[in-house]
């Protein structure tokens, strides 16, 4: 049997989350600038296409700007004097449509520059390609491809993403995660057998073999990901993109129709005010702030150090009905630390540590670490000579570990059960005591582990679990928000019980293996609902490919991260918690502007249907009392521009989420856009109607 | 062949064709110009409405 020595570094960036990002945030100096040549660039029809409302804003500018240039187009009688309003009113259709493009080119600047910080990671570099002869030969980096072997030692940057094949090393990712403590890695390892291209290698030196061609490394793809290249349509923004063109499509036949109607009536509205009438009716302000508020949604994502592989996965996030949790780590703080020894069966508790003492003395989690320590407090010494005998690693299978002496001795410590099943296969008998110690940890909310040596039970060493500060609250809040959290643990029934009560988690699998990890989604998802999961083991990858949001670590394996449809740098599993949040934050900002912009036509009514019928008895719908027909017909243009930037902060931002149930926050929304968005335009419209009054433009 | 297929392609022909096809029905009550801007802006919110219907009907593609 051969031992693997783990040493495991901090992992986890301390401080509040906004220092620990590492992504930079977007360099403001520029970036306005850089969105304004943008937004002019995407006046480009075959761009503007692609958004069918400010598409109709696009053809009706056009017609207007014509129209501005020479008035009689249309009509043979229309005099020079009609050309100063026909141009004021091209003037803020065209200012709503460099508004919108504005909007979405400062959400896309915010993400490239996102990718910029990304790709300074990636260094171009000098790799030591190993032949087939064994030979070295010197390649940049780019000529790498999968498949091959190179060395690296201290000092190099990795060239590429790959897999240790040899070697023992430290390297430094903090160029990825911006966490500066060095990270172990080594063949043979799960988790630490995979390393990314840009990070450097501290000490030692290792042999690895590329995963990745030249451009389809992590950081390539999450490059494309977060400057937007891959990005399509999320199911959400195709129903909204829809439900828009519906409303379009019907304002814009309703608009057709009303010259006929108006000539029974006597009366000949422009095609300029036609046009007006359709593009304040039509929802300008939430599609024009559509593909912001989606991009806006990934950046915040990634703004906390999360990469998602698409928008579906950050929008997902906002429908999750169920998180499936890891209880270590997540819930309660990664390092349990041995507490106590109980002895059984008439030893004592110097027997008892001795023992745990050689069970534990290749174990290199901070578990097993604790147990050496506690052992060594007690003034326990190892029973054996170290470099005689083989560590024998944890599994989730044995659901133990320990060290076999050359003599045959049998050092063990695990799961009580495990351990029971270890000592009777052994011939050994196990001491009714042993279940009296495992309840009484077990009820402390303590994980037992059971120490034997060969077929004789030695006792129970008591691992404390300390529940992370603030988590029953985090719980809570999920709850209020309808999502259900379910949290599954290697731990016997008894103890996860006590966890999970503690915790405030709504369910629980004891004794969990990986499988049930798949099995608790598969069942999840049956019932109609949307899992989220994280995990950073090869075993987790099935249940990360399987749930709807699988966030992988970043310390995680390779084939975790190619499952998973995000990936923290940070390698937190809290996040999850987080990602939801920020989910729920893009839809509900979605609804809300869309609210917003359709609550906000029935000011528009009242200002230009007077206007456009003046003569026929609609005066009393001014209720504005605007100053002339011309005057309310610029108003509610003005009006319909100036809202769309007044938008774009909230529409980057994201509308403030609270943790409501679904039909607090529609009520809410409802109450705050929905009413906010009927009165506001009655109010600016009259502002601005005075403002043109006042500068006498019309 | 994919272009062929594809709505940018066909609806600016659609709207060249409609606009010379009916700016002679317009001829008895417009001078020529406005006849020919006049089918313009006919076919034109046609083919605007077409193109919202294509939007509809296959949203994924724009």
């Amino acid at each position: 049997m051969t031992t693997t020595t783990r040493v495991t570094f901090p992992r986890m960036p301390r401080g509040p989350r906004q220092e620990r990002r590492y992504l930079e945030r977007p360099h403001q100096q520029g970036l306005v600038g850089r969105a304004v040549v943008q937004a002019i660039c995407k006046l480009d029809p075959r761009q503007a296409v692609g958004n069918p409302v400010m598409f109709v804003v696009w053809c009706g500018t056009a017609l207007c700007l014509a129209l501005s240039l020479e008035p009689r187009l249309l009509d043979a009688q229309a005099g020079p004097q009609e050309r100063g309003f026909n141009a004021l009113i091209s003037l803020t259709l065209l200012a709503t449509l460099l508004f919108a493009n504005f909007a979405e080119a400062l959400a896309e600047g915010r993400g490239k520059a996102q990718a910029d910080a990304l790709r300074r990671t990636q260094a171009r570099t000098q790799a030591r390609r190993q032949l087939s002869d064994g030979s070295i030969e010197l390649v940049d980096s780019s000529d790498l491809r999968r498949g091959d072997l190179v060395l690296v030692e201290a000092g190099d940057v990795i060239p590429a993403d790959g897999e240790v094949i040899a070697g023992v090393a430290s390297v430094d990712e903090s160029a990825i995660t911006g966490e500066s403590a060095p990270v172990l890695k080594e063949a043979g390892s799960d988790v630490a057998g995979s390393v990314t291209g840009g990070t450097r290698i501290l000490s030692d030196q290792l042999t690895l073999r590329i995963t990745a061609d030249p451009g389809k490394g992590f950081i390539d793809r999450m490059i494309a990901l977060v400057e937007g290249a891959e990005r399509t349509k999320t199911p959400n923004e195709i129903a909204l993109t829809v439900l828009l063109a519906v409303l379009t499509q019907v304002f814009l036949i309703a608009v057709a129709t009303l010259p006929p109607v108006a000539g029974f009536l006597h009366q000949a509205p422009s095609v300029v005010t036609l046009v007006a009438l359709l593009v304040a009716l039509i929802p300008t302000t939430i599609g024009g702030l559509l593909s912001a508020i989606g991009i806006a949604g990934m950046d915040r994502v990634a703004q906390f150090n999360v990469i998602a592989t698409s928008g579906r996965a950050v929008e997902a996030c906002g429908d999750v009905n169920t998180l499936v949790l890891d209880k270590t780590g997540t819930i309660t703080l990664g390092n349990r630390l041995a507490e106590e020894f109980l002895p059984v069966g008439g030893h004592s508790i110097a027997e008892l540590a001795a023992v745990a003492f050689g069970a534990s003395c290749f174990d290199q989690t901070p578990e097993g670490r604790s147990i050496v320590r506690l052992a060594e407090k007690l003034g326990a010494a190892l029973p054996f000579a170290a470099d005689s005998v083989a560590g024998i690693d944890f599994s989730a299978r044995t659901r133990m570990s320990g060290s076999d002496t050359p003599d045959g001795i049998e050092y063990r410590k695990g799961a009580v059960d495990a351990i029971k099943g270890f000592v009777r296969s052994r011939g050994g008998a196990v001491p009714d005591a042993l279940d009296t110690c495992f309840e009484q940890v077990s009820r402390l909310g303590g994980t037992p582990l059971a120490v034997c040596r060969g077929a004789e039970v030695f006792g129970v060493i008591y691992l404390k679990d300390i529940i992370k500060p603030g988590i029953r609250e985090r719980f809570d809040q999920l709850r209020r928000m309808g999502i259900r959290t379910v949290m599954l643990t290697g731990d016997n029934p008894i103890t996860a019980g006590v966890i999970a009560r503690e915790a405030g988690v709504d369910d629980f699998i004891a004794e969990a293996t990986p499988e049930d990890k798949i099995a608790v989604i598969q069942q999840e998802q049956k019932l109609g609902k949307l899992v989220a999961m994280t995990g950073d083991g090869s075993n987790d990858a099935p249940a990360l490919a399987q749930a709807n949001v699988g966030v992988a670590m970043n310390s995680g394996t390779q084939a975790a991260k190619e499952a998973a449809n995000m990936v923290d740098l940070d390698s937190d599993p809290t996040k999850l918690i987080d990602i939801v949040t920020i989910g729920k934050q893009l839809l509900i900002t979605r609804g809300a502007l869309t609210t917003f912009s359709i609550a906000n036509d029935i000011a528009k009514y009242f200002a230009i249907l007077p206007a456009l019928f003046s003569g026929v008895g609609l005066e009393a719908l001014n209720v504005m009392r605007l100053a002339s027909p011309q005057s309310a017909i610029l108003s509610a243009m003005v009006f319909n521009a100036l809202i769309i930037p007044a938008l774009v902060p909230l529409a980057l931002k994201g509308v403030k989420f609270r943790p409501l149930s679904a039909a607090q926050l529609l009520r809410r929304n409802l109450l705050v856009y929905g009413a906010g968005g009927v009165v506001a335009p009655f109010v600016g419209i009259k502002l601005i109607d005075l403002a043109i009054g006042a500068l006498r433009l019309i | 062949m994919m272009r062929f297929r594809s709505i940018r392609f066909w609806l600016p022909l659609l709207l060249v064709a409609g606009t010379v096809l009916l700016a002679p029905l317009l001829r008895s009550s417009q001078p020529p110009l406005q006849s020919y801007t006049l089918a313009l802006l006919l076919c034109g919110t046609a083919a605007l409405s077409a193109y919202l219907f294509a939007v509809i009907a296959q949203p994924e593609k724009f």
